[in-house]
């Protein structure tokens, strides 16, 4: 049986730079919750966006259901079904709420099918609806947060990959953020989820991925990873994470 | 109060066209962030076009008008090919940008004069010299035709930007372009299209301008600084903020002109550009402006 998504042995640079990531590697299973963490710095954003395509593996591979997707731009994974929301959300901010959910449908080439897919995310997200038009920027941070992810599913993508969704957001808001994540796997999308605060990632993750200076130290399911010795050591040599 | 409504209307014959000038050097700057110097240049090639239309086979300027746009749009795709397509990774792109149009203006112009010489010319349709009356209060005809034929030409481009996919393209490219393409857009065939349509406005209204104001090759210059205060002044690759200065300025230049002197209406649009970069370098309708 093919691995659904293999990550190995990735060696990874901005420009002409120095490696960022050296040695990076994770296991993903379909339809469960991944969590990378790691210091700042560690290299979990790079990590994503290799995967996304937005920046070359100098070496390594990333093979999705089998197809090694080397040299792919993200517009080329996005249509393979891995859909990405960067730090930085990637919103639309003087588009309205339901322009950027049309802008995350770009790539259908039916607009019927595209606003009917459309009405079921604003099923989903009730508030989304409320605000549709609404412009992106004039909305809370967590609300603004709910629409990327949630532009994300306009594709039926099979791999989202959030990174620290919870940045700058109030610690209920951040709970609201992880119970979509948590339902958005129910529906069966794999998750890759970037967490700052790593407790509250593997809370509600099912499987960890520890990440340090661009090579991954070790992954295990959640349990393991959350209660592992080594997590204490590299958060600032032994303070309390758990 | 006859001569304020006369001034006034004279001051929006002109924003009209101002407006169709500043929309296309606002669309290039919103969403490659070209300082495009060469537009006024282009217009004037635009101009030309119309002008001999109707020189040499007595075409209607207005009928030359789609002619000027698809001409000019084509010479946009291939600036945008030589000159722009390479450099756009470049950090310093921007800067680059404004030396680089600086150039691409004086060789229009050069290649204008050497082809047609340096005298003054005016496409002159017969509506061009005559006008309405209502009352006492005249609208000439050619000055109500460019206006006219450019709010519905920046009306088009509203909605063009507003509901069609391409429209949506550009303006996702405009606020947010690495978003854009991580969503599946061809940034770099959204900026190629924004130039040309861009530049195919210039066409456009060189072709009304051409029977507005007498124009020649080297006319581009007294232009830049009106289109760049207009520019500015809307915030920088807003459409609609750049409609509005320009009519907001032209009617003030109108006035300035009727009640302090000819020569210091064009001052208005400079002093306003001076005032503005001194107190609201931002523009006068915000932060960040968007296209619509
Ligand atoms: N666009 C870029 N160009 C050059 N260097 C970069 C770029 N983005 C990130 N880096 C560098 O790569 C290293 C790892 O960055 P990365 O964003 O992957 O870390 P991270 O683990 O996501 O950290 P954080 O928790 O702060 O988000 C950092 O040293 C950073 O300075
Ligand atoms: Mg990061």
């Amino acid at each position: 049986m093919t691995e659904f998504l293999k990550v190995e042995g990735i060696t990874a640079g901005y420009g002409d730079g120095p490696a960022i990531l050296d040695g990076a590697h994770m296991t993903v299973q379909q339809g469960k919750v991944h969590c990378i963490i790691g210091p700042n710095g560690a290299g979990k954003s790079t990590l994503l966006k290799v995967i996304a395509g937005m920046l070359p593996a100098r070496k390594g591979e990333v093979i999705f259901k089998g197809e090694n997707l080397k040299g792919l731009r993200p517009d080329q994974t996005l249509r393979r079904g891995i859909a990405f929301v960067p730090q930085e959300r990637a919103l639309f901010p003087k588009m309205t709420v339901r322009e950027n959910l049309r802008m995350g449908g770009y790539i259908l080439n039916d607009d019927v099918e595209r606003d009917r897919r459309i009405d079921e995310i604003f099923d989903r997200f009730p508030i989304l609806r409320e605000r549709a038009d609404q412009h992106a920027g004039t909305m809370s941070g967590g609300q603004q947060q709910t629409l990327a992810m949630a532009r994300t599913l306009i594709l039926r993508p099979e791999i989202v990959m959030f990174d620290e969704p919870s940045l700058g957001l109030a610690p209920k808001i951040v709970r609201e953020m992880f119970a979509i994540v948590r339902m958005i796997a129910e529906q069966g999308v794999t998750v890759l989820l970037v967490e700052q605060n790593a407790v509250m990632g593997l809370k509600h993750a099912d499987w960890g991925v520890v990440l340090d200076l661009g090579r991954t130290l070790f992954e295990g399911s959640a349990q393991e990873v959350l209660h592992d010795p080594r997590i204490q050591e590299l958060y600032l040599g032994g303070r309390k994470v758990a | 109060m006859e001569q304020i409504i006369q001034v006034t209307i004279l001051g929006i014959g002109l924003g009209g066209v101002f407006a169709l000038m500043g929309s296309g050097l606002s669309l290039v700057f919103g969403v490659m962030r070209i300082v495009n110097l060469a537009h006024p240049s282009l217009i004037i090639a635009g101009a030309f076009t119309a002008y001999w239309g109707f020189r040499l086979w007595g075409i209607d300027p207005l009928v030359m008008l789609p002619v000027a746009t698809v001409l000019l749009a084509a010479i946009g795709v291939l600036l945008y090919k030589v000159f722009f397509e390479r450099n756009a990774k470049s950090a310093t792109y921007s800067e680059m940008t404004v030396l680089l149009t600086f150039a691409i203006a004086m060789i229009i112009e050069g290649a204008l004069g050497a082809m047609f010489s340096n005298t003054q010319r005016v496409t002159s349709p017969s509506y061009a010299t005559d006008a309405f009356f209502i009352g006492n209060v005249f609208i000439p005809k050619g000055q109500l035709y460019a206006g006219l034929v450019s709010m519905l030409i920046i009306g088009l481009l509203a909605a063009f930007l507003k509901y069609s996919r391409l429209g949506y393209a550009i303006r996702a490219t405009t606020q947010n372009r690495d978003a854009a393409a991580l969503l599946g857009v061809n940034v770099n065939m959204v900026g190629l299209m924004s130039f040309a349509i861009g530049i195919g406005l210039a066409g456009a209204a060189g072709a009304l301008t051409s029977f507005v104001f007498s124009f020649f090759p080297a006319k581009h210059w007294e232009w830049i600084a009106v289109l760049m205060s207009l520019v500015v002044m809307g915030g920088m690759g807003s459409i609609v903020g750049t409609v509005i200065a320009s009519f907001g300025l032209s009617i003030i230049a109108a006035f300035v002109g009727a009640y302090v002197g000819s020569t210091w209406s064009t001052m208005t649009f400079f002093l306003a550009l001076f005032l503005v970069l001194l107190f609201r370098p931002q523009g006068l309708f915000g932060e960040k402006p968007e296209l619509l």
